[in-house]
């Protein structure tokens, strides 16, 4: 019954958190300067009366507060509105760049995730020794670069060796299933390794900050003075014991990868929703940046909500 | 356990990818080959009443019928149009068009779908279709007598060369495609999302086309015109010029658009073959003209934009922005623009500060604390408004600046995205009291009248960015609209750049060379002053071919 309560409690918190982000969200980008319409107006054959027949199209003509009741109104129909830039459905724009999106980002993180918690065991595995100290600093090293530097060293040393932007060759004559697949795979080989390199050194530190603390404790030496086998205390005693706040990490790594990630994709020309938003921000793009950023609400709300549901599982002492 | 964890972590990653490209790949084998085109605009919609970018206009080109082109030496030529006359009093044309055409879907393509797509942009020019209102201004209507014949009605007698350089720029729909798509009051024009493959009748049909990604065209067999000789072009897009020239150099792609300058000496020395011609681009220092403007009204006198004029040094400018790969500006229609129209007895401005520091001596501004000259009792210390998506804008605003602080000009730059720059510039009620300097750039058509319209009072809110307003200006503009003759309109155009070039609303910078680059394996590839991906004509992708 206490396990219930708490679940519930935790999906009402997530749904106040969506609304009130939503809402956030929709003054916020009204209040950069400029509308839509300034630039969409601006085209060679254009006459004046374009600015007013897009403000009347858009709806811009109207109060800020019409406008967030129409907002509301059609989002709770489940319509996210019609793009200015392209007038397409919001709804279609994003799931074609989400689509796009995911595996890059997903692949990178992953990688970050397993690279990031192997460095953070093996430093804190070997404390005090050269090796940590290579572990660690290599891990700040990365975690430091400019991002995009990154990506545009990667482009110069595999320059000729892999494509250094796009998604797939489209150029491809009738390709199979495994040359497709290698295709995209070669493709999406830089840009994840890019992101992975640049991520994994958050959970290095997280992951050997949580270790050390787990490998001082009296049952790790009572399984030390047991005999059992390193990578035996590491697994089973001491990496499990560590899980709650790389769990954390985890869970806001994951919510974040429908986000995209703007300078990777530019830099690789990849045509995710990193890149739509920021396109989006430039155009003033109302619904197409109301349903982004509603999209890595929900992502960001429901993985942390995953997580506290995990806690719950991890952790019996949360409901003790 | 461990083994199933990481098979399952592969599956996933594997199904991620292999969805995610599923949605598209794979083109047919061709014996005339497939020309990949590098671009680092890219087209923003296949709907022509939604699209934006030069790209999507030039892939319209090689895909709408359009009823004139220009030829090489920018002279009006057939097209879909055959050939044309104008009726004794002038307000009526007649184009014969080309016989048997059909569109991509064998529907036959006539004179009708023409009247069609001209009548429905009339009809609703003030809403879905105000973004090619330009287009048909002047006319009452359009009329098809027989499928091979198009009469368009004007409303008064427009000059020759205005009625061919609006159709040079007509694309012409295909009615049975866009009559369904009409919606209310021609609302669904604009929503209609024109999926590939798009129903056309140019020398190419776009078969596949992915947002922000790349935009496939296959040879058009049905087209009514000379067939193009390679089988397809593709136009990928980069955003980042780095990997884009890289990809270029690993012979991913064929041509690149548009290289930045840095690149050609490497380009060149890599084997590619690297074409710089003069551009339509120029960049320019804008100063806000408003005759009601409320603050630093200085900059509303003649004597002082001229002193402004004679502290920028554009040849540094060149050499250094630009590395040599522009042309010394003078007037707001560039050299490049067309056959005449660049008047050419005007010259670029002197770098002369000292004649510049003697202007502003004479008006009487005399330098203050720091240097800065003190005009009107308040010193003469500007904010200057700067785009961030213009990339060659904050290396010239240093030498800008560097030089104005010598002639006792303060500067002080403002970097804004175009939006917030034009909405500061503009201001909320298009008032243009926001802001006192600017710097942007222009890129012009070959046609003089829209560069030439941007600075009438009717652009207010519209194009205009420097809030240049002047009656005997804008009487001009529409007698050069209507002018009987060529020759006619070419005086009056002249006439109006030297008006500008006296009052100064822009300070002409650079004017930009157009760079591209190609594979030494392809000849017919040529660069115009407009890119090699035009919208002058169908010239370049139907006479590239592989050597």
């Amino acid at each position: 019954m206490r396990g219930t309560d708490y679940v519930l409690k935790r999906i009402a918190f997530a749904i106040v958190t969506v609304f009130v982000a939503v809402s956030i969200n929709f003054v916020l980008f009204r209040l950069a300067p400029g509308t839509a319409v300034s630039n969409l107006s601006r085209v060679p054959h254009a006459t004046q009366q374009l600015r007013h027949a897009l403000e009347k199209q858009f709806g811009l003509d109207k109060s800020k507060g019409e406008q967030y009741v129409i907002f509301l109104k059609q989002l709770v129909h489940g319509n996210l509105g019609i793009s200015y830039e392209n007038e397409q459905p919001v709804a279609t724009n994003l799931r074609i760049e989400l689509i796009n999106t995911l595996p890059m980002v997903t692949l990178g993180t992953v990688f970050s995730i397993l690279i990031g918690t192997l460095t953070g065991v093996i430093a804190a595995w070997r404390r005090g020794t050269p090796t940590e100290a290579v572990t660690v600093s290599s891990a700040l090293g990365f975690y430091s670069m400019p991002t995009h530097w990154l990506g545009l060293m990667l482009i110069i040393i595999f320059a000729g060796t892999l494509p250094t932007g796009g998604m797939t060759n489209e150029f491809l004559l009738n390709p199979g299933f495994w040359q497709h697949l290698k295709d995209l795979g070669s493709h999406v080989l830089l840009p994840s390794l890019t992101l992975g390199l640049v991520l994994y050194g958050e959970y290095t530190l997280i992951v050997r900050s949580a270790m050390l603390e787990t490998l001082g404790e009296d049952y790790i030496l009572t399984a030390r003075a047991k005999g059992l086998k390193p990578w035996t205390i590491i697994r089973k005693h001491a990496l499990r014991n560590a899980m709650l706040p790389i769990t954390t990490l985890v869970a806001l790594s994951l919510g974040y990868v429908v986000a995209g990630a703007i300078l990777i994709e530019t830099v690789f020309s990849w045509p995710g929703i990193g890149r739509a938003v920021y396109e989006a921000v430039l155009q003033r793009d109302y619904p197409m940046l109301q349903g982004a950023f509603l999209l890595l609400t929900i992502s960001v709300v429901v993985c942390n909500l995953i997580a506290d549901l995990l806690y719950f599982k991890l952790d019996p002492r949360i409901t003790t | 356990m461990r083994k199933r964890w990481l098979a399952a972590l592969l599956l996933t990653s594997g199904a991620l990818i292999f969805a995610t490209g599923a949605i598209g790949s794979g083109s047919k084998s061709t014996s005339g080959g497939t020309f990949r085109l590098g671009t680092a605009s890219g087209i923003d919609s296949l709907n022509p009443y939604v699209a934006f970018n030069q790209d999507a206009y030039s892939a319209f080109e090689y895909v709408y019928p359009i009823l004139i082109q220009y030829d090489s030496h920018l002279h009006y030529a057939p097209f879909f149009a055959r050939s044309w006359h104008a009726s004794k009093d002038g307000k009526s044309w007649t184009f014969k068009t080309q016989p048997n055409a059909k569109w991509s879907d064998g529907k036959p393509l006539t004179a009708a779908d023409a009247a069609w797509t001209i009548n429905t942009d009339l009809k609703y020019k003030s809403g879905a279709t105000a973004n090619v209102a330009g287009l048909v201004s002047h006319i009452n209507n359009a009329k098809a007598p027989n499928a091979t014949t198009l009469v368009v009605n004007y409303a008064q007698r427009p000059s020759p060369s205005y009625v061919l350089g609006q159709f040079q720029q007509f694309f012409i729909l295909p009615k049975h495609i866009w009559a369904q798509h009409l919606g209310k009051k021609g609302a669904g024009l604009k929503t209609f999302p024109n999926n590939a493959p798009v129903v056309g009748s140019g020398p190419f049909n776009l078969v596949r086309f992915k947002m922000n990604d790349v935009a496939l065209f296959q040879r058009n067999s049905s087209y009514w015109g000379p067939k193009p000789k390679i089988d397809e072009f593709g136009l990928q897009q980069y955003s980042n010029d780095d990997a884009m020239v890289t990809a270029l150099k690993a012979h991913d792609l064929d041509a690149v658009e548009s290289v930045p300058a840095t690149t050609m000496k490497t380009l060149r020395n890599a084997g590619f073959v690297v074409e710089d011609v003069k551009g339509l681009d120029q960049t320019d220092f804008i100063i806000n003209s408003n005759p009601k403007k409320k603050h630093h009204r200085e900059l509303l006198n003649l004597k002082v934009k001229e002193a402004f004029d004679h502290a920028i040094d554009r040849k540094k400018i060149v050499s250094v922005v630009y590395l040599g790969a522009a042309q010394l500006p003078s007037t707001i229609i560039p050299a490049s623009a067309g056959v005449g129209w660049h008047n050419t007895s005007l010259k670029t401005p002197s770098f002369d500060l000292k004649l510049a520091n003697k202007i502003l001596d004479g008006l009487g501004y005399k330098k203050g604390p720091g240097g800065i000259r003190v005009a009107n009792g308040k010193k003469m210390s500007y904010e200057v408004i700067i785009p961030t998506d213009v990339q060659s804008l904050p290396r010239t605003f240093l030498i800008v600046q560097s030089d104005f602080a010598k002639i006792g000009v303060q500067l002080k730059q403002k970097a804004l995205d175009s939006t917030a720059a034009f909405n500061q510039m503009a201001g909320s009620n298009y008032t243009y009291q926001g802001f006192d300097l600017a710097m942007w750039d222009w890129t012009a058509l070959i046609d003089p009248d829209f560069m030439l319209s941007v600075v009438t009072c009717a652009q207010w809110g519209g194009w205009s960015d420097s809030a240049f307003c002047d009656k005997k200006y804008d009487r001009m503009y529409s007698q050069q609209q209507l002018a009987a003759t060529p020759a006619k309109r070419r005086q009056i155009v002249w006439k109006m750049q030297a008006y500008l070039y006296k009052h100064r609303p822009y300070l002409w910078l650079a004017n930009d060379d157009q760079v591209s680059a190609v594979s030494k394996s392809w000849a017919g590839f040529k660069n115009t002053p407009q890119g090699p991906f035009n919208e002058l004509n169908i010239s370049v992708l139907t006479h590239v071919h592989q050597k």
